[in-house]
C-alpha cells in the first residue's frame, strides 16, 4: 500500500500538475502483473484536445510510464523484495547446478556404455563399451626398390614394386574370440595372407584356426613390418611360410615358456599355401617352444634373452598330388631362384624340418640367429630309372642390429622413436644400423645322375647351385612409429657348381647378386 | 613317521574341510543400501551358523529400472530386489534369466516388506504442504526423480495419478491435467530415488520431496529431524518392491541354495524387524504392530486395483510415447 501510494503522488503529481486532474482517480487504479499501478488517462482529455495537447498527453503518457518503471525498480530493493528474489536466484542457481550435476550423471553413465572409436598411431579401432567386441582398421604399405649391380643386365630386373600392401582388419568377438583377416594386394596376385580366429581360454591355452604362420622358423615368424631387412635370410627359404590348419598354443608363467603345435596342410619350403584348400590327404605336425627364462626378472641385462626349436613334421603320400609340397625354389636376397626341382619330381615320403633359435635384445641392440634343416624325400620317375633320394638341406643366420639414437630394439615390438621425425624442431626420428649373414647348403644328392646327356638328377647343377652365402649390411630410418624408411645392400655369392660341372650362362649362379634395397613403409 | 604321517593326514583334512567363502550378489534399488546393509550382516550370521560356511554379499544400488537393465546386459546377479515387478519381469522376459512365474515362488507375490509414497517437507512446512493439492500449487518446487529410470518415481507418480482419478471421479483427463501440473513444478529430474533425496536435503532445492516412507525416515535420521519434517497426503499407493533370485545367474556361481534362502530369510521374524528398523512396512502383523509407531496411517491403493497391474501401467504412462513422454514435454 505504502508503494502504491508513492506511485500514486508521482502520477497525480506530474498530470496533476499539468491538468488538475484529481489524485483519487488512480485509487481504483487496477494493479498488473508486474504489480505496477497502471495510468488511465481520461478518454475526454484525448478526444476534446487539440492536436498540441494530444501530442502534449502522449508525451506525459510516456513520461509516467517511464516513471512507473522506476518506481517499480526502487521497489526492487526493499528488503523483502531482496530477499525473495535472492531466494529465487538462489533456488535457479542451486538448480542449474543440479541439472549440470545430472547431466555430468547422465554423460558419464551413457559414455560407460556407448561404443569407443580410436584414432591413432596402432590405428582405426571400434569397440564396445566393455571392449568385448572390437574391430582395428590396420594397413601395410611397402614401396620398394631393388637395384642390381654387375649382373650384365641377364638377371635381377632393377625397379620399383609395391611389396606388400595390406589392409588389416582384426578385433575380437564375444570377448574371447580374436580374429585377423589380412589379404595383399602386393606383389603379381591378390591372395588371403592371413585369415584366423584365435578363442582365448586362458593364457597357458588358446586354439587358432585357419591360415596363418605356422611355428617353425624365427625370422618368419617376426612380423613383416619388423624385420631389419627388406627381404628374410636363406635360413627362411627352408621353413614354411603361411599354411591352412589348427594350433593349440599358450604362454606359461607369464611368457616365460610359450608353446604352439598345430595340424596343418603341410606347405613347402619358404612357400605359403595360396589357394585356400588343399589337395592333398596327408598333414604336417608343426611345433614349436620358445623359452624366455628371464622374462619377468629383474635382471635388466637377460631379459631379452629368448631361445626355443621350431620343427614339422609330414609324410608326402606320392599317391596324391604331392608336387604342392616341393619348394617352388630357393631364393636369393633379391628374390631370384638359384635352387630348383627338375620338373619330373615329387615329394616321397617324410619331411621334417629342425629350427634351433634364439634371440637376444638389450637396449638399443639386437641380436637374432636360427638354424633349419629341411629333410625331405624326393622322388623322380625318370625312364632311366626311378630316384628316390633323402634330401638334407641346411640354413643358418645371423643377424644384428644397433639403434644410433638409443631407443629399444626388439623381436616384434617394432621401434618407437624417441622423438619423431619433424625437421622443424630438429627432430630426425629414430636411426639404425644392421647386419646379416646367411648360407644355404643343398644336399649334394639332389645333382647326382647328371650328365650332359642322361639328367637323372633331381636338380640341375649348371642352373641350381648347392650352395648361397650372403651378407648384407643396412641402415633403417624410423621417422616415427608408424613411418620407416630402408636402405640396404646384399651380397650373395654360390658354391662351385656341383661335380665339377659350370654353372650355365645367364642363370642366377652363374655370378654373384649385388643388390641395394630401398624401402617406404608405412603400418599402422 | 607314523605321527608325522598321521599329523599330515590330519593337516589335509583340515584344509579339504575349510569353511567355504560364498560369493553373492544383490542388485537393488536406489534406497535400500541401508536396509541391506544390515540385513547382510545378520544373514551372513544366520548362514554361517546354519551351514558353517562364510557368505560374502556385495551391493549394487541405482534406479531400479537401470538396474533391472544392467543385468539384462549382463551384470552377473544372483538375486535382485527391485523397486517393482515390472523391473523383474524384464529381466525374466528380455534376458530369460529366471522364469515368467517368479513371483510365485514366495509369499505375497516375493514382496517381503512395502512401502509408500509421502512428502518430505521443509521443518515448519513454509509453503502448507498438506495433501497432493498443495503440491500442484503454483510456486511450489516438488523434487522427484524420472519415472522412467527410477521405480520410487513411478509409485509417486501413481500415487499422485490415483489421488487424481479418486478426486476427479474417475476422469482420466482431469488427472493427466492434475499430473501435467505436478510435473511442471518438478525443476530437475534424478535418474533415482537417492539422487533425489540429495537434491532436496543436500542440494536445498525445492519444496517438497516425494519420496519412499523409508527415504523420508532416513533423511529425518540423516539430516536431522530440525530440518524436516514427513507429511503423509490422504491417499497414496501401497508400494510392493520385490525380490528374486535370478536362477541362471544362481545356478552358474552355483549360489542356487544360499541364494534361495537369502530372499526366504527376508520373511523371518528378524528379516522382518530389519526392515521395519529401516521403515519398511513389514509383512508380519507381529512386527507391525511392534513398529506400529513407525508408520503413519494412510489409505492405500494397489496398481492391481487403480491400473490393472504393472504391465498395464507401464505401457500406459511409462513407455516411450506414454502419458509421462506426453505431458512432460508439454
Amino acid at each position: 500500500m505504502k508503494t502504491l501510494k508513492l506511485k500514486q503522488v508521482i502520477i497525480a503529481g506530474v498530470v496533476g500538475s499539468q491538468f488538475g486532474l484529481p489524485v483519487f482517480a488512480a485509487d481504483n487504479a487496477a494493479t498488473g502483473t508486474n504489480g505496477a499501478a497502471s495510468v488511465d488517462i481520461p478518454a475526454f482529455a484525448a478526444d476534446g484536445g487539440s492536436p498540441a495537447q494530444e501530442a502534449e498527453i502522449k508525451a506525459l503518457k510516456q513520461q509516467v510510464e517511464a516513471l512507473v518503471e522506476k518506481v517499480d525498480a526502487l521497489e526492487q530493493h526493499t528488503p523483502t523484495a531482496q530477499a525473495a528474489t535472492i531466494s529465487d536466484l538462489d533456488q535457479q542457481v542451486r538448480i542449474l547446478q543440479r541439472q549440470r550435476e545430472i547431466d555430468q550423471e547422465t554423460a558419464t553413465a551413457k559414455a560407460a556404455t556407448a561404443p569407443k572409436i580410436s584414432l591413432g598411431a596402432n590405428g582405426f579401432s571400434f569397440s564396445s563399451a566393455d571392449t568385448n567386441f572390437v574391430l582395428q582398421l590396420h594397413a601395410v604399405l611397402q614401396f620398394d626398390s631393388r637395384t642390381f649391380f654387375h649382373d650384365d643386365n641377364a638377371k635381377g630386373v632393377d625397379g620399383f614394386l609395391l611389396r606388400r600392401a595390406r589392409p588389416i582388419l582384426s578385433g575380437t568377438v564375444a570377448r574371447d574370440f580374436e580374429y585377423n583377416f589380412t589379404p595383399d594386394f602386393g606383389g603379381s596376385q591378390v591372395q588371403i595372407f592371413d585369415a584366423y580366429t584365435i578363442y582365448h581360454g586362458a593364457p597357458y591355452f588358446q586354439i587358432e584356426a585357419g591360415k596363418f604362420k605356422p611355428p617353425v622358423g624365427l625370422e618368419a615368424l617376426q612380423a613383416d613390418v619388423n624385420t631389419s631387412f627388406n627381404e628374410r635370410s636363406l635360413a627362411t627359404d627352408l621353413v614354411p611360410n603361411r599354411d591352412l590348419g589348427l594350433a593349440f598354443k599358450g604362454d606359461v608363467s607369464g611368457g616365460v615358456a610359450s608353446y604352439v603345435v598345430g595340424l596343418f596342410n603341410g606347405a613347402s619350403d619358404y612357400n605359403s599355401t595360396v589357394t585356400n584348400s588343399y589337395a592333398q590327404n596327408n598333414k604336417s605336425v608343426d611345433a614349436r617352444l620358445f623359452f624366455q627364462p628371464w622374462k619377468n626378472s629383474d635382471v635388466n641385462g637377460l631379459r631379452g634373452f629368448g631361445f626355443g626349436v621350431g620343427g614339422s613334421y609330414e609324410n608326402d603320400n606320392p599317391a596324391t598330388n604331392v608336387t604342392t609340397s616341393l619348394t617352388p625354389g630357393y631364393t636369393t636376397d633379391g628374390q631370384q631362384k638359384f635352387f630348383t626341382y627338375n620338373k619330373n619330381v615329387y615329394a616321397d615320403g617324410v619331411h621334417w624340418r629342425l629350427s634351433p633359435q634364439s634371440y637376444y635384445y638389450y637396449g638399443p641392440f639386437g641380436l637374432l640367429g636360427e638354424y633349419a634343416i629341411s629333410d625331405q624325400r624326393v622322388s623322380n620317375d625318370n625312364i632311366g630309372g626311378k630316384k628316390n633320394v633323402d634330401v638334407h638341406n641346411t640354413a643358418w643366420d645371423i643377424a644384428g642390429s644397433w639403434l644410433l639414437t638409443g631407443e629399444d630394439a626388439s623381436y616384434n615390438n617394432g621401434v618407437t622413436p624417441r622423438q619423431n621425425f619433424d625437421p622443424r624442431l630438429n627432430h630426425w626420428g629414430a636411426w639404425q644400423v644392421v647386419a646379416r649373414y646367411a648360407e644355404l647348403n643343398v644336399d649334394n644328392d639332389v645333382f647326382s645322375g647328371y650328365s650332359i646327356n642322361h639328367n637323372y638328377s633331381l636338380a640341375n647343377p649348371t642352373t641350381s647351385a648347392d650352395g648361397a652365402q650372403a651378407w648384407a649390411l643396412g641402415l633403417n630410418w624410423y621417422l616415427n612409429k608408424n613411418v620407416r624408411a630402408n636402405l640396404s645392400f646384399a651380397h650373395t655369392t654360390f658354391s662351385e657348381a656341383y661335380g665339377g660341372n659350370k654353372y650355365a650362362s645367364g642363370s642366377v649362379p652363374a655370378q654373384s647378386e649385388n643388390v641395394l634395397f630401398t624401402r617406404i613403409q608405412l603400418a599402422f | 613317521m607314523k605321527t608325522f604321517l598321521y599329523s599330515l593326514l590330519l593337516a589335509a583334512l583340515a584344509v579339504s574341510t575349510n569353511a567355504a567363502e560364498i560369493k553373492l550378489l544383490n542388485v537393488s534399488y536406489d534406497p535400500t543400501r541401508e536396509l541391506y546393509a544390515d540385513y547382510n550382516a545378520a544373514f551372513a550370521k544366520f548362514w554361517k551358523a546354519k551351514t558353517g560356511d562364510d557368505v560374502n554379499i556385495s551391493q549394487s544400488h541405482g534406479g531400479s529400472g537401470k538396474q533391472a537393465q544392467s543385468v539384462i546386459n549382463g551384470l552377473e546377479a544372483d538375486v535382485v530386489t527391485l523397486a517393482l515387478a515390472y523391473d523383474i519381469d524384464a529381466i525374466s522376459t528380455q534376458a530369460r534369466l529366471l522364469p515368467a512365474d517368479w513371483q510365485k515362488r514366495l509369499p505375497n507375490d516375493s514382496t517381503p516388506y512395502t512401502s509408500t509414497i509421502v512428502f518430505l517437507v521443509r521443518k515448519g512446512n513454509p509453503k502448507g504442504i498438506k495433501d497432493w493439492d498443495d503440491v500442484v500449487k503454483k510456486g511450489v518446487s516438488v523434487v522427484v526423480a524420472n519415472p522412467k529410470t527410477s521405480g520410487g518415481a513411478r509409485w509417486a507418480y501413481l500415487a499422485a495419478y490415483a489421488y487424481a482419478l479418486e478426486k476427479n471421479h474417475r476422469d482420466d483427463t482431469a488427472a493427466r491435467d492434475f499430473i501435467t501440473k505436478l510435473y511442471k513444478n518438478v525443476p530437475v529430474l534424478d535418474s533415482g530415488a537417492r539422487g533425489s533425496t540429495v537434491t532436496f536435503a543436500q542440494r536445498q532445492i525445492g519444496d517438497v520431496l516425494l519420496a519412499w516412507e523409508n527415504e523420508a525416515h532416513l533423511a529425518l535420521k540423516e539430516f536431522g529431524a530440525d530440518k524436516y519434517e514427513i507429511v503423509t497426503p490422504s491417499l497414496s499407493i501401497l508400494a510392493e518392491p520385490p525380490v528374486a533370485v535370478v536362477d541362471k545367474n544362481a545356478k552358474r556361481h552355483h549360489t542356487t541354495e544360499v541364494a534361495k534362502e537369502y530372499l526366504q530369510y527376508l520373511y523371518s521374524d528378524e528379516g522382518q524387524e530389519i526392515a521395519a528398523k529401516n521403515f519398511y512396512r513389514p509383512r508380519n502383523e507381529t512386527v507391525t504392530a511392534k513398529y506400529a509407531a513407525n508408520f503413519n496411517q494412510v489409505k492405500l491403493v494397489t496398481i492391481d486395483q487403480e491400473f490393472g497391474g504393472w504391465t498395464k501401467a507401464q505401457q500406459t504412462h511409462f513407455a516411450d510415447g506414454g502419458v509421462f513422454d506426453q505431458i512432460y514435454q508439454q
